[in-house]
């Protein structure tokens, strides 16, 4: 079945069965492998992606449903970030997973920024608020990681959620990636 | 089937709820087997852990998760409708619902995790028909008629007329649950949902108690319980209801609640939990649910 879908704002087309897997679809012919498949049935969040804006485990969705969709996965968040230059590619969310040591293994990364992302559109974007410190555990809790106590993650979700509100990017690059060179910070993550 | 065998599915987008009836009629006509797919986040996991067949029994999918008519919440005086396909999320979002029910937001807040909450609908809660089913428990206490679509035309029922043992219902192979309407509680009415889970986020209930009650005078004028995961089906706690409704509410004892609540459960061991402990949670749930009724 034809399938055409919108993937991190460019419109795409796949001929899949149509009860493939939106993971499968994403990681194989669109050719996106950030998206981690974790458990496979929907318990460990690392396939978070946004489907309308709404997060969903990859896994559990036919990529027939996705027909006419919008889906962003992490590798489109920095592409949506308008100031992602300023951050060597990565959005303010991914830049304070690395400054904040939100970010270990990698497996459980791209799922856990899609749940907060989702988070940040919700408060920050939505309501101009930085969420609580309940509100982050509770957008993050169907995202398991086996590395960090999850306390810097949630660290992390806090301070992109105070510099989203406020700082100019420039300067908080300044600030806390001294290391960041002309050509980015990616492959940090 | 299994997960490798998703490819051997036929899947149909059907672009009305009459086209699905139409379908769903011809394929039971022949003996076809039918899934109605909206949020997949039950039958997604389902061929995860099914074991490899010849593949053979591919069932055909009809994806109902956008049909109009399934979708939406919409209010009309004290009667609330939900379509079928309206996710958990939904539910939490709709300003009506959070006013006057409480108690649908309060139960999908605890399905699952947010993603879960984005694709899981209450009409495929109830389509499983496990008695685990959160949703349903909430649909219980609130005494929802269930309402089915078929070429032979609609029905309604009373939801305590829908099960009829464990995974087994009154609905038909060519029926569609189409939606569910339920009589808004009234203005100070009490509305409880706890859920007891291994942890507060994806876990599926051990024990889980709806309620809903309205007092007048002293007296519970209205009152509607659902259990989950305690006997083969969702429990309406009929011998509860009996003792309670209608009664002085500082003249229900906790000693007749703890009798009648062990009369109406069954729970068994499973991987989640002990019958043993479910037993004592569901008196210790039925007791705070009337002390706090109590104490309002």
């Amino acid at each position: 079945m034809i399938v055409r879908l919108e993937v991190n704002g460019e419109r795409r087309l796949v001929d899949l069965p149509p009860l493939t897997r939106l993971l499968d679809a994403l990681r194989g012919p669109l050719g996106l492998t950030g998206t981690k498949e974790g458990c496979g049935e929907g318990e460990c969040g690392s396939c978070t992606v946004l489907l309308d804006g709404d997060p969903v485990n990859a896994c559990l969705v036919a990529t027939a449903q996705c027909e006419g969709r919008s889906v962003t996965t992490v590798e489109g968040l920095g592409a949506l970030d308008g100031r992602a230059r300023e951050t060597g590619g990565l959005s303010l969310l991914q830049a304070a997973f690395v400054t904040e040591g939100g970010a270990q293994c990698g497996i459980c990364t791209p799922g856990m920024l899609i749940a907060a992302e989702a988070l940040l559109r919700e408060t920050v974007d939505g309501a101009n608020r930085k969420p609580t410190d309940t509100e982050i555990r509770e957008a993050v809790a169907g995202n398991i990681c086996r590395c960090t106590g999850y306390q810097r993650i949630v660290d992390s979700i806090a301070q992109a959620a105070a510099l989203r509100r406020r700082v100019s990017p420039a300067d908080w690059v300044r600030e806390n990636l001294p290391f960041a060179k002309a050509e980015g910070t990616r492959g940090l993550l | 089937m299994s997960l490798p065998e998703l490819s051997l599915h036929g899947l149909e987008r059907p672009d009305s709820l009459g086209s699905v009836c139409e379908r769903l009629a011809e394929r039971a006509a022949r003996g076809e087997k039918t899934v109605l797919l909206a949020g997949g986040t039950d039958w997604f996991v389902e061929r995860h852990v099914a074991p490899a067949t010849d593949g053979s029994e591919a069932e055909l999918v009809l994806d109902v998760s956008r049909l109009p008519e399934l979708r939406g919440i919409s209010a009309s005086g004290d009667t609330l409708w939900i379509g079928a396909a309206t996710t958990y999320l939904e539910l939490r979002r709709h300003p009506v619902v959070a006013a006057r029910v409480p108690l649908l937001p309060a139960m999908s807040k605890d399905v699952g995790a947010v993603q879960i909450q984005a694709r899981g609908t209450l009409g495929g809660n109830l389509a499983t028909a496990s008695p685990a089913a959160d949703g349903v428990g909430a649909l219980a206490a609130l005494d929802a008629t269930v309402h089915l679509l078929s070429v032979r035309g609609p029905r309604s029922i009373a939801i305590s007329d829908y099960f009829t043992g464990y995974k087994r219902s009154v609905r038909a192979a060519d029926e569609v649950i189409t939606g569910f309407t339920v009589q808004m509680p009234g203005e100070g009415s009490f509305q409880y949902w706890r859920k007891v889970g291994t942890r507060l986020a994806q876990a599926i209930s051990k024990v889980a108690l709806a309620g809903v009650a309205e007092v007048s005078d002293g007296q519970v004028t209205r009152l509607g319980l659902g259990m989950v995961s305690v006997a083969p089906t969702t429990a309406f706690l009929p011998t509860v209801r009996a003792l309670a409704l209608r009664r002085p509410l500082d003249r229900i004892a906790d000693s007749a609640l703890d009798a009648a609540t062990q009369a109406d459960v069954s729970p068994i061991d499973d991987v989640r939990s002990t019958g043993d402990y479910r037993r004592h949670v569901s008196g210790a749930l039925v007791r705070e649910f009337f002390r706090t009724l109590r104490s309002r």
